[in-house]
C-alpha cells in the first residue's frame, strides 16, 4: 500500500467521523452542557363512567364531577405537576373528528391513547343523600395507560353534614384524600426510578413468515422463543421480566422493565430505544423484523 | 464483727442501687399522635423530655419532625415516612443538612405554633417531660427538602 492509497482512505474515514458527527451530534442551540432531565409521565384526570354513559357530556351535566377533578388536578398542582387537561383533550378530539367508534368505553381509550398520557387517574364521585346529612364519597384510582399496573387508589370521604351544598362536599371529599393519593402514586414512582419502567413486548409473525417460535435459528440452532426469553433477561433492567405467555405464532412479554435512563451515557431512555436493541437482536438472528412502538408497548413482527 | 457486718451488708446495698441506677436508660419514644390536619398544615401533639420546659418543648418539636421524617404518622395525610424508614442512613447521607436542621434550629422555620397543653412533669433522674400541640406547615417542608435534594419531586 502506497503513501497515496494510505492518504486517501484517511481522507475518506475523517469525511465519515465529520458526516457522523454533524448527523448525530446536538447542535449549538439545543446544547445543554450534558444536563439531563427526567422526561416526567403524563397524567390526566379521567371522570368515571359508567357504561353507556356519554363521556362528551357527562362531565358538562355533573358540576360535582368538574369539582372534584379541579380539586384533584389542584393537588397534583401543589406538588408542582402538571397534568394534562382532559376537557380539553375531548374538545380537541370532538373537534377533529377523531372518534372513531359511538361506543363509550372505547372512545375513553381512544381519548387515553390520543392524549399520550403515561398514567391516567380516574374519579369517581358518589353522591349520598339521608336523613342524618347528605355526602359525597370519591373513588380515586390511578393507573399506568400501557400496563394497566396500580398506582394508587383512596377513598375520600366528605363526612355527613347537614346541607345541599354537594359542591363543597364533593371539595371536601377530595382534599380529604388527595395528599395522601399522592403520597402513595410518588410510592410508586421512586419504585420505578430505582427499579425501572414497565413495557410490554408482543412478538408476532407475519402471514406470510416461513418462522415459528419452535424455528430452531441462530449459530446455536436453538428454539426462537428460547433464544427471546433470554435476550429479554440479559436485557431487561435487572434482570425483572414477566411472561404472559408463548404459543408457537405469538410471544408476549406483560412486564419488561428497562431503566429510565441509559445506564452509560445518562440519558433519558425510552421505550422505542429498547425497541431498537431488540430490533438489532432479531437481525443478528437472520430475521426480518418490523417494528412497531404505541406508548410503552413494543409490537415486533417477523416477516 | 456487728460493724463488719454493717459494714458489708451497706457496700451490698450500695452496689445494688448503683447497678438498678446504671441499667435505667431513657429509651426514645416516638410519643407522637395525629390531632389534625387542614390545606398542607398538619397538627401532632407530642411528649418531650428534658431538663427544663424549654428543652422538653425543644424535644417535643424535634419527636414530631422525626417522626414525619422517618417514621409516617398513621391517621394524617402523612402516612407514609417523608424521607424514609431508615433514619441513620439518611441522617449520614444527608448530614449538613439534618446538622442546620436540627443543631442551628432551622425546623423552627416550619413550626406554625407549639402548645404546651400540660404542665412540666418531675421525672425521676431529674427530668421532667411536657406534652404540646405542634402545628407544621408540612407544604413548605416538602418544599424545602425537595430544594436540596433530600426527597425527589413528585414524578420520576
Amino acid at each position: 500500500m502506497n503513501m497515496k492509497s494510505i492518504y486517501f482512505i484517511l481522507a475518506i474515514i475523517l469525511l465519515q467521523t465529520s458526516l457522523i458527527n454533524s448527523v448525530f451530534c446536538q447542535n449549538s442551540a439545543t446544547n445543554s452542557g450534558g444536563q439531563v432531565i427526567v422526561v416526567q409521565p403524563k397524567i390526566m384526570v379521567i371522570p368515571y363512567t359508567k357504561e353507556g354513559e356519554d363521556l362528551r357530556t357527562v362531565l358538562e351535566n355533573d358540576e360535582n364531577k368538574r369539582i372534584a377533578i379541579a380539586k384533584i388536578k389542584d393537588g397534583f398542582d401543589s406538588r408542582g405537576f402538571t397534568t394534562v387537561d382532559f376537557v380539553a383533550k375531548l374538545k380537541a378530539a370532538k373537534d377533529n373528528n377523531l372518534f372513531t367508534s359511538d361506543n363509550q368505553s372505547d372512545m375513553k381509550s381512544q381519548i387515553i391513547q390520543m392524549s399520550g398520557a403515561d398514567v391516567y387517574v380516574q374519579a369517581e364521585v358518589i353522591v349520598e343523600k339521608g336523613e342524618s346529612g347528605n355526602s359525597v364519597k370519591l373513588i380515586l384510582t390511578a393507573y399506568e395507560a400501557s400496563t394497566g399496573n396500580s398506582l394508587s387508589n383512596k377513598v375520600g370521604e366528605s363526612g355527613k353534614f347537614y346541607t345541599d351544598d354537594f359542591n363543597k362536599l364533593a371539595s371536601k371529599a377530595a382534599e380529604n384524600c388527595i395528599e395522601d393519593f399522592l403520597n402513595v402514586m410518588q410510592t410508586k414512582f421512586t419504585d420505578i426510578v430505582n427499579n425501572g419502567k414497565s413495557v410490554i413486548i408482543d412478538i408476532s409473525f407475519g402471514v406470510e413468515s416461513q418462522y415459528k417460535m419452535s424455528s430452531e435459528i441462530g449459530s446455536y440452532g436453538l428454539p426462537l422463543s428460547d433464544q427471546i426469553e433470554i435476550w429479554i433477561e440479559e436485557n431487561s433492567y435487572k434482570n425483572n421480566y414477566h411472561i404472559q405467555g408463548t404459543t408457537d405464532l405469538r410471544m408476549i412479554f406483560d412486564d419488561v422493565k428497562i431503566p429510565l435512563k441509559n445506564q452509560v451515557t445518562g440519558n433519558n431512555y425510552s421505550p422505542n430505544k429498547f425497541a431498537l436493541e431488540l430490533f438489532k437482536f432479531f437481525k443478528s438472528l437472520g430475521l426480518q423484523p418490523h417494528k412497531d412502538v404505541k406508548g410503552s408497548t413494543i409490537y415486533i413482527t417477523i416477516k | 464483727m456487728k460493724k463488719l457486718k454493717i459494714l458489708c451488708s451497706s457496700i451490698i446495698l450500695f452496689l445494688l442501687f448503683f447497678t438498678i441506677s446504671c441499667s435505667i436508660n431513657i429509651i426514645p419514644t416516638a410519643e407522637v399522635n395525629y390531632v389534625s390536619g387542614k390545606e398542607g398544615t398538619i397538627t401532632m401533639r407530642a411528649i418531650g423530655i428534658g431538663t427544663n420546659q424549654e428543652n422538653a418543648i425543644i424535644d417535643a418539636e424535634e419527636n414530631v419532625f422525626n417522626v414525619i421524617f422517618f417514621r409516617g404518622l398513621p391517621e394524617s395525610e402523612q402516612k407514609i415516612a417523608l424521607i424514609g424508614t431508615n433514619e441513620t442512613e439518611e441522617k449520614e447521607k444527608h448530614k449538613e443538612y439534618f446538622e442546620n436542621f436540627y443543631k442551628n434550629k432551622k425546623y423552627r422555620t416550619f413550626v406554625m405554633s407549639s402548645i404546651p397543653t400540660s404542665d412540666l412533669t418531675k421525672h425521676k433522674g431529674g427530668k421532667k417531660s411536657i406534652t404540646v400541640d405542634v402545628k407544621i406547615n408540612l407544604v413548605a417542608l416538602r418544599k424545602d427538602l425537595e430544594q436540596h435534594n433530600i426527597i425527589r419531586k413528585f414524578g420520576f
